[in-house]
């Protein structure tokens, strides 16, 4: 029990941690190619944690990054919600691949992601990138995503929380 | 869900997730305040009668110019007065500071520590100590959001302070640091080095702010308007304090009204007469 409640306040701090990130002010050059912290962490409860993290999860943490974000309600909820679908039907595969090769597939992902957001941007008319530099975050995630994997994998286990 | 927010359904919500996301902001922006006030703790005593100095002798500059100006206001006002138009006051202004910056490099937008616990509302112009810096478009209890003028979103009313010539100026598609000056026929007197104030149409915007300078003008046979670009006076990048203008029952809002009908009449203003709203 002890252990759960620890678990649950593990994901609920990774959260606050990303989300922290999502917005901590950068520089404009740096901004373009800010990684989608988020959607790492999504895409990683969603790979070992299925029953904890979900698609419900990630659209609840969607929402709040709108907030965060001052953007449209319920942009980055669908993108989170595509992410941890998607990341829901690999993760079996993803398991079993090296890091790096899970990286390509979260460049897929995130890409995914960025492109839904974008094209709802384009719906709502909404400010957004002209050009194909919209989707630098998804390079970035993807090169940080050993990364999120080595760090998140190692707080767990020393947690000995699975 | 999206479209019900198109609608403004969603303000409520939108006012209650403001509240939980104002820890975060206050977390992200620690790092700077740690900072600020770190550098204020270790500057040396030197330094700070220096400033004072300084400051003390700015003050008194700028004291000088005040009271020139007040004459001149009053002038104005009187003159004003014999046109039977309604003059401008002074505006009171509501100090804030800007706690981040949005995260999305395509929106040009701020956060501002001042919500609608302050007063603050939808449209409130946002002015820095050189200029215009933009408009608030999200209140929050605590905090709001400015979209700055750069925004290729947004579009404020100008005039140049030369002639009078009217113009409006948008955030520039691919230079987050300019404005460019739509519609503006060759023939119109508009030079590079004016300076362009806020023509107070539109309605969201209080007159003769300073809001840029022009820095470049081609006029090319082949296209149908001039390409002017300018720089906005106010420091948009590199400020921390704004002034939100108080501008509610102010009278001068009444003069802006008469005139953009007027202005109306005329053909060519017709397509000025445009608002400044975002999107």
């Amino acid at each position: 029990m002890a252990g759960l409640v620890r678990f649950n306040s593990l994901i609920v701090s990774s959260f606050i941690v990303t989300g922290l990130l999502a917005i901590v002010p950068m520089p404009q050059w740096a901004m373009y190619y800010r990684p989608e912290w988020v959607a790492l962490v999504v895409i990683y409860w969603v790979i070992n944690n299925p029953e904890r993290v979900g698609i419900g999860v990630a659209w609840v943490v969607g929402i709040i990054v709108d907030a965060l974000t001052g953007s449209l309600f319920g942009l980055h909820a669908l993108g989170l919600a595509l992410v941890a679908y998607l990341a829901l039907r690999l993760r079996l595969r993803l398991r079993l691949f090296s890091v790096s090769r899970q990286a390509s597939v979260v460049l897929v992902i995130v890409g995914l992601q960025l492109l839904l957001i974008q094209w709802l941007q384009f719906l709502f008319d909404l400010p957004r990138g002209t050009s194909m530099m919209f989707l630098a975050p998804a390079i970035t995630s993807a090169l940080l995503w050993p990364l999120a994997w080595v760090l998140l994998g190692g707080i767990v286990r020393s947690l000995d929380l699975n | 869900m999206i479209a019900d927010n198109r609608f403004g359904y969603m303000d409520h919500a939108r006012q209650a997730l403001g509240l939980i996301a104002t820890p975060f902001h206050w977390l992200a922006d620690t790092p700077v305040r740690v900072g600020n006030s770190l550098s204020e703790l270790l500057v040396s005593r030197t330094d700070l009668l220096e400033e004072n100095a300084r400051l003390r002798e700015e003050l008194l500059l700028s004291r000088q110019r005040l009271l020139l100006a007040e004459s001149l206001s009053v002038e104005n006002n009187r003159l004003l007065a014999l046109q039977n138009a309604s003059a401008l006051l002074e505006q009171e202004v509501l100090p804030a500071e800007i706690i981040n910056v949005s995260p999305n490099p395509y929106s040009r937008r701020f956060l501002i520590s001042k919500g609608s616990r302050d007063g603050v509302f939808v449209g409130q112009a946002v002015l820095e100590a050189n200029g215009l810096i933009g408009q608030v478009v999200q209140v929050m209890p605590f905090t709001s959001w400015v979209l700055i003028i750069t925004d290729s979103s947004h579009v404020t009313p100008v005039e140049v302070s030369r002639n009078g010539e009217r113009a409006l100026a948008r955030g520039s598609q691919d230079d987050d640091t300019e404005l460019d000056l739509e519609f503006v026929l060759p023939t119109q007197d508009i030079e590079v080095g004016d300076t362009l104030i806020s023509s107070g149409m539109g309605l969201v915007y209080p007159k003769n702010y300073p809001v840029a300078e022009v820095i470049s003008v081609r006029r090319s046979p082949d296209q149908s308007y001039a390409t002017i670009k300018a720089r906005p006076m106010a420091r948009v990048s590199s400020t921390r304090h704004v002034m939100l203008v108080l501008d509610a029952g102010n009278p001068g809002y009444a003069a802006v009204v008469e005139e953009a009908a007027a202005a109306a009449g005329a053909d060519e203003e017709s397509s000025l007469a445009a608002v400044d709203s975002p999107n």
